[in-house]
């Protein structure tokens, strides 16, 4: 446990002394979120602010996930990864300190997007519907920063895994149920959304700003996650020993 | 009970065999693996640091089993890697913090301080990474790996790539260590830092030890010193313990001797007593670097000079 705190404080550090990161990571969700979430013309809702906002933040979480898949494999390209696996640390806290952190940066750039979207119109909710959005967040979070540090690993290279980041993060947004309901969209898009997995968090996020309480969705959130966090431990086991 | 004890110590990676089985005790003391980039140095660092498993044979570090007991054996061993890995978005002192909270070493921040204290970075410890040089980079490594007060060290290319000074430098704290009862165990290619700082030299070829002993040792094993005196008058040859004459041509006489150092005045009265004046002496120690080629060198000579191919690649550079 000290190991897993310790590894994401120095993550953390890193991080908030990269200024110019720290704000380029909340442009592109920003700039969804006011240039299309208030402009764009829609008929199927009211509030289309309210309608995109769930699918911006896990769009945010996403491209935190993809970008910090990148650094464990920095580790070890860098030869700090050798430096760690030589101590008594429990070599297993490496793999979970470097997801939390991924996640909990994705966390705080999602809670950056959601203050902006209530500043510029999105409805209020309740403490507990929050903290269930934070939920989903979270399992969506791991299930991302664990593929992506998976990838990264097994590519070994960062030029490839900047294209393969490059490659997958539109297609996945826009093919899930981010920008419209299943029922506005084509029915062989509306196929693939409802296969993607980041419908299955925005689906789940839009559930609970409706009032309800997405039990199915959350438990294949679980179920992914977990296979993919099995995967990567493997992975992880592979490359360390 | 040694520090570390290796048995057919091996590695493969495929068909090659990276460390052929590696028998080697080191305890308090400075010992260097020697050789050749290639030569399996790193690999054997790597597998008794627990971060690669042997092939065949076993080795123990403080009393415990490197494949069995890997996290026993982490707690007793500090490892600095050849490329350096410190964070440059951090100060000096947080990079030491870090690897004390991950020790979990008691009283930590006396503690840090301390440590940099003996690396004379405490007057630096606030600034960032960034602005340091490679040489006070270095120093920041060996001040993380010491947080813990580790009982073996071991440091794979410590000096590479830092200047004069800042080798030297790393030498005397590397030196200080050892006095205070460490184990150091370093990797290099620099022959001369090898003769002059360590107390044991093994120099490794293609995953075997092909010589080994103090560099003394070494140097007096292998090869003769070559003492050449230029004198006037009729030479008789004198009679030296330990010097033996090797021939004449002109005016100047060469010997070996076992130590050359020692025997030059010895051998300037002799020459001076039997009646010739010694106009000049001149003395070739051999260095590591020679003990080094004609260790390695041996196992190269089966190749051969390649006639042939010397005479295609002549022809194909006009």
């Amino acid at each position: 446990m000290r190991g897993i705190i310790t590894y994401m404080k120095r993550d953390f550090l890193k991080w908030t002394r990269g200024k110019v990161a720290v704000i380029s990571a909340l442009v592109m969700p920003a700039a969804w979120l006011v240039f299309v979430g208030l402009a764009l013309p829609v008929k199927f809702t009211g509030n289309y602010l309210d309608f995109i906002t769930p699918g911006i933040l896990v769009m945010t979480m996403l491209s935190a996930g993809l970008s910090g898949g990148a650094l464990l494999m920095f580790d070890k390209i860098l030869g700090f990864l050798n430096k760690f696996l030589a101590l008594p640390t429990p070599r297993g806290s490496i793999l979970v300190g470097k997801i939390l952190f991924i996640t909990g940066r994705g966390l705080v750039q999602t809670t950056i997007i959601l203050v902006i979207a209530l500043l510029i119109g999105a409805t209020l909710l309740s403490p507990v519907q929050y903290a269930l959005t934070y939920l989903v967040l979270f399992l969506f979070g791991v299930l991302i920063s664990a593929f992506a540090t998976t990838i990264a690993l097994y590519l070994d290279d960062h030029d490839s895994y900047s294209a393969f980041n490059t490659m997958i993060s539109l297609p996945l947004f826009f093919t899930s149920s981010a920008l419209m309901p299943y029922g506005v969209m084509p029915a062989w898009l509306a196929t693939i959304a409802h296969f993607n997995p980041l419908s299955f968090a925005i689906d789940s996020v839009r559930d609970v700003t409706a009032g309800g309480f997405p039990t199915l969705p959350i438990l294949v959130l679980l179920v992914l996650t977990s296979v993919v966090l099995a995967v990567c431990v493997q992975v992880f086991r592979r490359v360390t020993v | 009970m040694n520090a570390i004890e290796t048995t057919n110590l091996t590695k493969y990676y495929d068909s090659l065999c990276a460390v052929d089985h590696l028998t080697l005790s080191v305890n308090n003391e400075i010992f260097a693996l020697l050789g050749p980039n290639g030569s399996g140095k790193t690999t054997s660092v790597l597998m008794l640091t627990t971060l690669l498993n042997p092939n065949e044979g076993s080795a123990m570090v403080c009393g415990h089993d490197i494949t069995r007991e890997g996290e026993e054996v982490r707690k007793k061993l500090s490892y600095v890697p050849q490329d350096m890995a410190v964070d440059i978005k951090l100060t000096g002192r947080e990079n030491v913090r870090f690897f004390a909270d991950l020790y979990g070493v008691p009283h930590a921040g006396d503690r840090v301080d301390e440590v940099l204290a003996v690396m004379e970075l405490n007057d630096r410890a606030d600034d960032l990474i960034r602005t340091y040089s490679g040489g006070m980079r270095r120093r920041l490594e060996l001040a993380q790996a010491l947080v813990h007060e580790p009982s073996v060290l071991f440091l794979d290319e410590p000096t590479i790539g830092l200047d004069v000074a800042a080798r030297k430098k790393i030498w005397e704290h590397i030196q200080a260590l050892r006095k205070k009862g460490m184990t150091i165990f370093v990797t290099t290619h620099y022959m001369d830092e090898a003769d002059q700082f360590c107390d044991r030299v093994g120099i490794i070829s293609k995953g075997r030890i092909a010589a080994l002993g103090t560099p003394v040792e070494l140097k007096a094993r292998l090869m003769k010193d070559v003492i050449t005196a230029r004198i006037e008058g009729t030479f008789i040859p004198p009679a030296v313990d330990g010097v033996s004459f090797v021939g004449q041509s002109g005016d100047e006489v060469s010997f070996t001797a076992e130590n050359g150092r020692e025997a030059l005045p010895l051998l300037a009265d002799a020459l001076g007593k039997s009646g010739c004046s010694v106009r000049a002496l001149s003395l070739r120690e051999p260095t590591l670097d020679d003990v080094f080629l004609q260790a390695v060198g041996q196992q190269e000579e089966p190749h051969g000079f390649e006639d042939g191919k010397f005479r295609i690649m002549l022809r194909r550079r006009k």
